[in-house]
């Protein structure tokens, strides 16, 4: 042991260390000890030894360092039980010995985490597209001028990041590099705020459901909460009225809970989403980050579950979704794998039964939430050769969910009939389209217009144009 | 409008041209006729809104102008089509107003007249054409917005008063007349004016097509004075870094007679630019550096004022009015405020800490009684009888800014000058100053402001950016303390400090949590081991004895519990909860601890524990010290502490690099240069961002890469989150490579830090540890010119050193090589050194200078400034 180890990662697993005498008597690990397991410092995972723990056999875990790695995936609940005693018994093992065993169980939840894929994709006998065809459904058609540009918000002065609808009136929040939120009124295409941000390095930004207060985070690891009537300081900014710290990472997104004006979701780069309490500034709960079963990448994106205000989903770098509910903080519900890349986007359903993913290796892909059975991938038949599929940025589904709009780096942005997968119309090959990337997308709340960001600094309105002329 | 305009073409347009002169007989009623219609001219950049209601925009019948030239061949202005030719160009007809023209034409006084007339058809008319170009601004302008499409008839209205308002004021702000307001639509008194009106018409065109008239809406340029019109104007001026000045006078100070004008955006510029621009442009004048009075032209107690105290000056709540350059007296004390050898002009703010001491004779006065030490003249002498300060004997004062005063010396106070109310109505009658408000902050609070002042001011400047990035434990954040403690005059703000005090204060407890689980690591350690031995020895009493073992890493049992406790909530993971806010109950039993002598035996095994910086023997010897309230954290506590934020988000500093003082005339410009180009450091952390690295996009406009790599990195090693050991080293390769690649067209600076501790262990532990260095091979025999050089006067201890500082850099140049092509800046910096910090940077700074330069001429020569022989091949 002359090596010094370095923990520069946060989760990185403590070193294992021979430990405990063997005069403890340990309960029969349950299920619940996973749940029941106390929350973990941040920055290190502490190793502890059984004599340091109180007597109570049920906060007796095995180092959280071990669940971890070892806690079984979503869905597979069998392996679960075993692991646990394994890792138990294991624990009470020598140094080295236990860390050969670590080595050899990871090797085994990974293959059979692979079995278990495998399994699911016999299952999988057809997908959306196949069936609906099957059964007769044809695509739908649009004409070129069916969805046109109809407005360009045009003030930023860097690249647009992010965008959100309010829900009822037409305002829409846009988060630019050039350090400012702007709210635009959709429909005259006027700016009716702008605020100056502390942090010019801004990911996301959200509308409060009573449109009356907006969020954004990014790299500062915080989420500010602006007021928009609050009065405007001598600068002429609106002063941030609350600040939401406890991130270890960039904020890169956040989602009001849509029924409680108070409740702020946000994903990080530290792993983990936390469910806010707006009014005090406090963390209601963590998702991830220290407790078995969550990211084990930067989130990116999470997306609120449109019919259960409680249930969420995430995605994140490690090319997987995972479900949450914030009433069961301890845990992902499920697990959801196919993805061959991070996970930029993640959207729900209209229905909240189902969600849409958009990845870095260039597809889109719809989830079941129940099952956890991916239904249907949206790709482009493309000459894979080349390296440069363009990855997918950001997602939205249109209000009946048969549209899938989907913004991708190259600036394209396709409109993809969900039931029959293929796309209805490239808006990047429209004209007044974009000149960048597509960085973001959103449907307004009545769902008659769309709206995305790009790169090239600008917000583009599109609406169904078909029987109206445009001027 | 367009209806309209469809409907009643304008039927003698071919026909119709300025020249024509009438020549019948005078007019009793008016003609309808119609202006050709240029295009052109009609301001139409974009499109309506379509679905933006627009009520039909008022028609509103002009006045027939009171008196009108009969020889002028003008159209009558009661058709609204008229005047469409003028709406963007000239109000009055180039024709009639053409600098050509003789003045006399214009010179019975009734031009003003007509004039009013013109403009109120030009009004009628552009209200009812604007229409578009308002939809247009107000979908472009945060300005616009509240106005409804309604008051277009009024928009345009205003945007004719203000046109004449700005013409008017353009043209007679030197004779000093700018009181007046000149509106279209009420009667004009024209006798007055049209002198001046007559002398200043031929100055009236725009500077740069030579047309237009006084009339024209122009922009002025506040260095030169030069005039444009609106379709030249943003030719002449740019992108206006510095607001309204030429292309050619930016960067020089703008005329002094201008100065009121500075950040006050005009009607033109409203309507050329869109609102964000236009704020921008008045931001950028008000704050630009040339912009500002030169602080060097204002002498305040004899001594030239500094960029800093100028800004204060400005900032403090009562200012001097018009500060002009010259000479001022100021007293600190009381806030008397004058020019040199006269008496007080104004009281304002007191305490501010600008200029030299105050002189006796400051205010040249001659009647013996000293008010703060300054000679007072007969006027104060005056007022302070009035007051009822007796002032026999020549007596010495000492005056406060709230009005009390005591005699020099004494402690007692004698009254309040400014008590009794007859004081106000006195004092304007001596025209001597009376305080307006009596409650004056105090000193902290004015001096405060110029930290946060400066800031803004220096907000919009060109900023270079500097990103400082590195793996965790590569120095990046005591690097950029550093520089803040270099650069800023204010390194660190209240709040900052805070947030560092709770940091040392919780990682206090993160040190000592980590201290005591090693100690009961090595306890049971021990434990087991005398176990082994006492088995060997006796095997019967061991079980009683067991409890009773003390070993070396034994603690009593008060701190036994405290340590138990202090680990479970460190696991529970509520720390952070209780701690910054507990600190102080617990600091005692922490220093108690630290004292024991298990904690101390623990401590020397702290190698074989999670990494405890040898920094934390420092915090925790003065635990106590530290967990008071009152605590501060010292400039060396803060460099200490581990990170910059408790989020250790981003964080960013602006800087620019201080003048260096008495150099030589030629290096004194070359720094001028320097000391205007404002950088600005921006120090991510790879752990705070996430290991992938999604954040990099974000930076695509930064100057230059600074990235970190401790020198002693190459024989530490991490686990990753799969459990897999690596070599820290080699995670900064990855991560370098991951950086190069995604700004391959921005230039890189290595720092290698932690040259001090790479002395210090690289001969315990060879460089070729880390399976990247393997190649590195210290026996320096074959390289006779380079050992030789190197032993000079140093050990070979160092030279190793210094050897593996060179072969670390080359490799990282070689690799940088091959994925961008180009070439690797290496330096060395200590970030607890600040002089190597400063070389550092200022390094970064050179290479952003240097940029263009280096990217003419690749010289593949200069790409290893190491000896090539120095790597096995």
């Amino acid at each position: 042991m002359t090596r010094v180890h370095g923990t520069s990662r946060a989760a990185a697993p403590a070193p294992f260390t021979p430990s405990a005498p063997l005069n403890t008597v340990l309960a029969r690990p349950s299920r619940t000890v996973a749940a029941a397991l106390p929350r973990l410092p941040f920055r290190r995972p502490l190793l502890l030894s059984v004599t340091s723990l109180s007597p109570n056999a049920r906060s007796v875990a095995p180092p959280p360092s071990f669940l971890q790695s070892h806690s079984p995936q979503c869905g597979d609940e069998e392996l679960g039980e075993e692991f646990l005693i394994f890792g138990y018994w294991a624990w009470l093992m020598s140094f080295s010995e236990l860390k050969d065993r670590h080595v050899a169980a990871t090797a085994t939840v990974n293959t059979l985490r692979d079995r278990l894929n495998q399994k699911r994709q016999q299952l999988l006998d057809t997908d959306v597209a196949g069936y609906a065809k099957s059964q007769g459904r044809t695509a739908v058609n649009f004409c070129s001028t069916d969805l046109v540009c109809c407005r360009t918000l045009q003030g930023h002065t860097g690249k647009v990041y992010s965008l959100d609808w309010t829900s009822e009136k037409n305002r829409i929040v846009s988060a630019s590099q050039d350090g400012r939120l702007i709210i635009w009124n959709a429909l005259t295409s006027q700016k009716t705020h702008a605020i100056k941000l502390p942090c010019a390095w801004v990911m996301t930004c959200a509308f409060a459901p009573n449109g009356h207060s907006v969020a954004c985070g990014g790299l500062d690891s915080e989420c500010s909460i602006f007021n928009l009537n609050s009065q405007v300081d001598r600068y002429g900014n609106i002063p941030v009225s609350r600040v939401l710290t406890g991130h270890k990472g960039y904020v890169s997104s956040c989602e009001f809970v849509r029924d409680q004006d108070t409740r702020l979701i946000t994903g990080s780069g530290d792993q983990t989403c936390v469910l806010w309490d707006v009014t005090t500034g406090q963390r209601i709960s963590v998702f991830g980050g220290e407790f078995p079963s969550g990211h084990t990448s930067d989130v990116l994106s999470i997306s609120i579950n449109s019919s259960n205000s409680n249930i969420f989903v995430s995605g994140s770098c490690d090319a997987t979704a995972r479900l949450w509910d914030t009433r069961i903080a301890s845990r992902a519900i499920r697990t959801y794998q196919g993805h061959y890349g991070d996970v930029n986007t993640v959207k729900f359903f209209p229905d909240g039964q189902r969600f849409g993913t958009g990845s870095d290796d260039g597809t889109c892909r719809l989830f079941d939430m129940r099952t956890g059975h991916q239904l249907q991938v949206y790709s482009q038949q493309q000459a894979n050769n080349d390296q440069d599929i363009p990855i997918v940025t950001s997602i939205a589904f249109s209000i009946s969910g048969r549209l899938l709009f989907a913004g991708y780096s190259n600036g394209d942005c396709y409109v993809w009939d969900t039931l029959l997968a293929e796309v209805v119309v490239n808006l990047g090959k429209l004209q007044n389209s974009h000149e960048g990337r597509i960085s973001c997308l959103g449907l307004s709340a009545d769902g008659s217009a769309l709206c995305t960001g790009s790169w090239d600094k600008n917000l583009k309105i599109w609406a169904f144009g078909g029987h109206r002329k445009v001027i | 409008m367009r209806r309209f305009l469809e409907a009643d073409p304008p039927t003698e347009a071919d026909g119709y041209s300025f020249a024509t002169e009438y020549d019948g007989p005078p007019l009793t009623y008016d003609i309808p006729r119609a202006c050709p219609i240029d295009v052109d001219r009609i301001p139409l950049a974009a499109l309506a809104p379509p679905s933006a209601s627009r009520p039909d925009p008022p028609l509103v019948l002009p006045f027939p102008s009171p008196k009108r030239p009969p020889q002028v061949p003008f159209a009558s202005p009661t058709s609204v089509i008229e005047n469409h030719a003028d709406v963007s160009g000239a109000l009055g007809s180039s024709g009639f107003l053409d600098p050509s023209t003789e003045p006399s034409e214009v010179a019975d006084g009734s031009g003003a007249v007509w004039f009013s007339g013109d403009l109120k058809g030009v009004a009628a008319s552009s209200s009812d054409i604007i229409p578009n170009r308002l939809s247009l601004e107000s979908a472009l302008s945060l300005g616009f917005s509240c106005r409804s499409p309604a008051s277009c008839y009024e928009d345009g209205e205003d945007d004719i008063a203000m046109q004449a308002e700005e013409a008017s004021v353009g043209t007679f702000q030197e004779s000093g007349q700018s009181s007046y307001s000149m509106s279209p639509s009420i009667g004009v008194t024209p006798q007055t004016r049209s002198e001046e009106l007559e002398t200043k018409i031929k100055k009236g065109a725009c500077y740069m097509c030579l047309k237009g008239s006084r009339f024209t809406e122009k922009e002025t340029c506040l260095v030169c004075d030069a005039r444009y019109c609106s379709s030249c104007v943003l030719t002449a001026m740019g992108s206006m870094p510095e607001g309204r000045k030429c292309v050619s006078c930016i960067g020089s100070p703008i005329l002094e007679s201008n100065r009121e004008r500075l950040g006050k955006s005009s009607r033109l510029l409203k309507r050329l630019l869109s609102s964000l621009e236009v704020e921008q442009v008045v931001k950028a004048e008000k704050n630009s550096e040339a912009n500002q009075l030169r602080p060097e032209h204002i002498c305040v107690n004899g001594k030239k004022l500094s960029l800093e105290e100028m800004v204060l000056l400005q900032s403090c709540p009562c200012p001097p009015p018009t500060l002009k350059p010259g000479l001022y007296w100021y007293d600190k004390v009381s806030g008397y405020w004058g020019k040199e050898g006269h008496r007080p002009d104004r009281i304002i703010t007191p305490n501010l800490n600008i200029g030299g001491a105050l002189m006796q004779n400051a205010s040249n006065g001659n009647t013996g009684i000293l008010i703060n030490g300054r000679e007072i003249t007969k006027v104060e002498l005056q007022m302070l009888k009035w007051a009822g300060v007796s002032c026999a004997g020549n007596p010495h004062f000492w005056l406060n800014a709230d009005g009390t005063y005591l005699e020099e010396g004494q402690k007692n106070i004698k009254g309040k000058i400014w008590g009794k109310p007859i004081m106000k109505l006195l004092c304007p009658v001596l025209s001597l100053p009376f305080p307006d408000k009596v409650a004056n902050p105090s000193g902290e609070e004015v001096n405060d402001l110029v930290r946060r002042v400066v800031s803004e001011y220096l907000d919009k400047k060109t900023l270079q950016k500097l990103l400082l990035v590195g793996n965790h434990g590569s120095g990046t954040s005591t690097i950029f303390k550093q520089a803040k403690f270099l650069y800023r005059s204010v390194p660190f703000s209240e709040d900052e400090r805070q947030d560092i005090k709770l940091m040392i204060q919780t990682s206090i407890y993160n040190y000592i949590g980590i201290l005591l689980e090693g100690r009961e690591l090595f306890e049971e350690e021990s434990l087991a081991e005398r176990k082994g031995n006492q088995q060997l020895h006796s095997s019967g009493d061991a079980e009683l004895d067991k409890e009773k073992i003390v070993t070396e890493y034994s603690i009593n049992p008060r701190l036994k519990a405290f340590s138990d406790w202090l680990l479970k909530v460190m696991a529970s993971g509520n720390l952070e909860d209780i701690f910054p806010a507990a600190t102080r109950e617990y600091a005692p039993l922490v220093e108690e601890l630290w004292n024991d002598s298990a904690i101390q035996a623990t401590y020397k095994r702290r190698s074989e524990l999670q990494p405890i910086p040898s920094i934390a023997s420092c915090f925790l010897e003065r635990v106590v010290d530290i967990s008071r309230v009152e605590y501060e954290p010292s400039d060396m506590d803060i460099l200490y502490a581990d990170g910059i934020t408790t989020s250790n988000g981003l964080a960013c500093v602006d800087f620019h690099f201080p003048q260096l003082p008495c150099a030589g005339m030629s290096i004194n410009d070359h720094d001028h240069q320097e000391t205007s180009s404002r950088y600005q450091l921006i120090r991510v952390q790879n752990k705070g961002l996430g290991e992938n690295c999604r954040w990099l996009h974000l930076f695509e406009d930064v100057r230059i890469v600074i990235f970190c790599v401790s020198l002693t990195d190459y024989d530490e090693y991490q686990e990753d989150l799969n459990g897999v050991v690596l070599n820290k080293m080699m995670e900064n390769k990855r991560l370098f490579e991951i950086i190069a690649r995604a700004f391959e067209q921005i230039n890189f600076l290595l720092i290698l830090s932690k040259f001090d501790l790479l002395e210090q262990k690289i001969d315990t532990a060879p460089l070729t540890l880390c399976k990247w260095f393997d190649g590195f091979d210290p026996v320096v025999s074959h390289h006779p010119r380079n050992n030789s050089r190197n032993n000079q006067g140093t050990n070979i201890e160092s030279t190793r050193a210094e050897q593996a500082f060179q072969y670390v850099a080359v490799k990282f140049k070689r690799l940088f090589l091959s994925i961008t092509g180009r070439k690797l800046f290496v330096t060395r910096a200590n970030g607890l050194d600040s002089d190597s910090v400063n070389a550092a940077i200022r390094y970064a700074s050179e290479i952003i200078k240097w940029d263009g330069e280096w990217s003419m001429c690749d010289s593949v020569e200069s790409m290893y400034n190491t000896e090539p022989s120095f790597f096995s091949h």
